[in-house]
């Protein structure tokens, strides 16, 4: 934000001077000014001097003049010591490029040359907040109807330079037993998770470079929608992207570096995202944190590699796959080689949206012959309608009983419908119904209520 | 088990189905703009003159004030210079180049800051002038006056081969209103 120094000019009366006490003293100022006036008048030059007090008043006034450009040329030189290159009208100006080399320093001015109000772009740091409260219940046996705090989520960017850029993702959250950000601790305990901590670097359109922890690019949801629910057309994340600490059978985040860009392809429109990483420690016990933030279990390093096309003849389709490929270690169990195969074709316009992601988990036990396959796939598919938007969401997946990484998802699969309506560009409401199909449990039925928002 | 099996692929397909048609009926053909009444002006596409580009394809135009492009050829990086919300010439470049609306633009450089894919960030401008000004000083700006409006501190490129006052040019806009 720029200040002005200048003071803000203001006529101040002289102290003692106010109400009827001003009145009684300009009074007679003006009387005094209306006599000399008529003086004045009375008294006009003869024809043949008004020549030479023309002269000699403009004289003086072009002294003036001077002075004053002058003291504004100064006075500007103070404020603004580096000097704007200013567009002379004209021709000429083709043979005068502006210096390359100081382009940084040149939009700094340029920025400052104009007097119009500007946005906050150049601002070291930028905030924004997104958050939902949800009202949800089901007919589970023992589960309750109750509001629930979402996720409050602080994303955080900074331009560090022209070419390097920050981003974070600040989340505090309520954990699955009623604890606000862990999931161990003492009832209503408040507590932070940092999901995304991520310094960029942008050599070009072809290449980008980021360190730290981030969304794996597995399939499109986890990279698309992160861990706001008003980006999201539902109130929830699908089961397949589901985060670590909530059950979900994904590695979506990951603590490492990523390589992402274009691929030149023409009209095409491919893109990579190359990953490496800690991955995730494996899934028991449940209560470990999943995500390894600080030291990784073993030296073997996870590996993304994804690809997608968004083909300019069909603005809004995008089509990818990606392969994923770790080695977890479960405590008193063998390792175990984890493939992810996932394959996506979504396509998102303001007013539609249609994403379909399906994908395989392979856990390969060593040492023996021992292979699990868990499919799953979801499609969902919306249509904005003013300012409400219908939508319609079906999910599938099926994980063996005898999985040894995740045995309690096994076969979940059913619908969800529900309506979005925005309240204002910056506050949704959703009402979603979801009938969940499960093999280790009852079906279940749900009905959720969330208000969903950025701010 | 086995009924269950049958149907869900009959249920799947017939969503499917629905869906594609909804989608179809989404899927407009880019038409061309009509050519210009006699009312309207044209809006030219203005650069650095130490810019190398002359041409740009529609679809390119669209990728770079979307943001979804950072770099220009040359590898410096692009600044894209809007005017404010309101004005005729942001209206047209919404509409003609984007093909979004005012709140779809915003939501979408919200999301592309959110997902890191956005490395641009548009300046906003309110006058001709500033915008020819802020593009005369940076290099690597893009921006957009009417064609009447230009003047030589900055070079206007074509779009799809064609400069503002060649026949067939796309991006038209409302006369100026009258005080």
């Amino acid at each position: 934000m720029k200040v002005s120094t200048l003071p803000p000019s203001r006529v101040l009366p002289a102290p003692g001077l106010t109400g009827w006490r001003v009145r009684r003293r300009i009074l007679p100022l003006l009387l005094a000014s209306l006599v000399t006036a008529t003086i004045l008048q009375a008294q006009q030059p003869k024809p043949g001097d008004v020549t030479a007090l023309d002269k000699q008043t403009l004289q003086l006034l072009l002294q003036r003049i001077d002075q004053l450009e002058s003291r504004v040329r100064q006075l500007e030189a103070e404020r603004q010591p580096a000097a704007v290159v200013s567009p002379a009208p004209g021709p000429t100006q083709k043979s005068a490029p502006p210096v390359n080399e100081a382009e940084q320093q040149a939009e700094s001015q340029a920025e400052s040359a104009v007097p119009e109000r500007m946005d906050l772009s150049k601002t070291l740091l930028r905030l924004r907040g997104f958050g939902d409260i949800t009202l949800h219940g089901d007919t589970r046996k023992g589960n309750t109807t109750a509001f629930t705090l979402g996720q409050l989520n602080l994303f955080v960017t900074s331009d560090i330079s022209e070419k390097f850029k920050f981003l974070s993702e600040i989340v505090f959250e309520g954990g699955p037993d009623n604890i606000y950000g862990v999931t161990r601790g003492e009832i209503n305990t408040f507590s932070v998770d940092v999901e995304r901590y991520l310094v960029q670097y942008s050599y070009n359109d072809y290449l980008n470079v980021g360190a730290g922890r981030f969304h794996t690019a597995i399939g499109y949801y986890n990279t698309a929608y992160h861990h706001s629910t008003w980006f999201q057309t539902t109130t929830a994340r699908p089961f397949l992207f589901q985060f670590e600490d909530r059950g979900g059978i994904l590695p979506i985040h990951t603590v490492g570096v990523s390589a992402f860009g274009l691929i030149p392809s023409g009209r095409l429109g491919l893109h990579y995202v190359a990953e490496v990483g800690n991955g995730r420690a494996s899934r028991s016990p449940l209560t470990q944190e999943p995500v390894q933030n600080v030291v990784d279990d073993q030296n073997h390093k996870a590996f993304n590699l994804a690809l997608f096309a968004r083909p300019e003849a069909i603005r809004g389709l995008q089509v990818g796959f990606s392969v994923y490929r770790d080695l977890l270690a479960p405590i008193n169990s063998p390792r175990i080689g984890e493939t992810i195969l996932a394959a996506h074709a979504v396509f998102v316009r303001p007013r539609f949206e249609w994403l379909n992601e399906a994908l395989v988990v392979r856990h390969a036990i060593f040492g023996t012959s021992q292979v699990f396959n868990t499919p799953g796939f979801y499609t969902q598919f919306s249509r904005q309608l003013g300012s409400y938007r219908p939508y319609f969401r079906y999910q599938y997946i099926n994980a063996s009983g005898t999985e040894p990484v995740f045995p309690d998802v096994r076969l979940r699969q059913g619908p969800s419908v529900g309506l979005r309506y925005d309240a204002s560009e910056s506050v949704a409401l959703k009402l979603q119904y979801d009938y969940t199909d499960s093999r280790a449990r009852a079906a279940r039925n749900a009905l959720a209520l969330q208000v969903g928002f950025t701010f | 088990m086995p009924r269950r099996v049958g149907i869900l692929p009959v249920f799947i397909g017939a969503g499917f189905l629905a869906v594609a048609l909804s989608f179809a009926s989404d899927l407009r053909p880019f038409i061309p703009s009509e050519p210009p009444t006699a009312s309207e002006q044209n809006l030219a596409v203005v650069v650095n003159l130490s810019n190398p580009i002359e041409n740009l394809s529609m679809a390119e135009l669209r990728n770079l004030f979307l943001g979804e492009r950072s770099h220009w050829p040359n590898g410096r990086r692009i600044t894209l210079v809007m005017m404010e919300p309101g004005q005729p010439e942001r209206a047209a470049v919404l509409s003609l180049i984007c093909q979004m609306s005012e709140s779809d633009f915003k939501n979408h450089f919200l999301h592309g800051l959110f997902t890191g894919e956005v490395f641009v960030s548009p300046k906003t401008l309110a006058t001709p002038v500033g915008v020819r000004k802020f593009v005369f000083n940076v290099p690597g700006a893009i921006g957009y006056v009417r064609a009447t409006d230009v003047d030589a501190s900055v070079k206007v490129i074509r779009v799809d081969e064609r400069l503002p006052e060649e026949k067939g040019y796309k991006l038209h806009i409302p006369p100026r209103p009258s005080k």
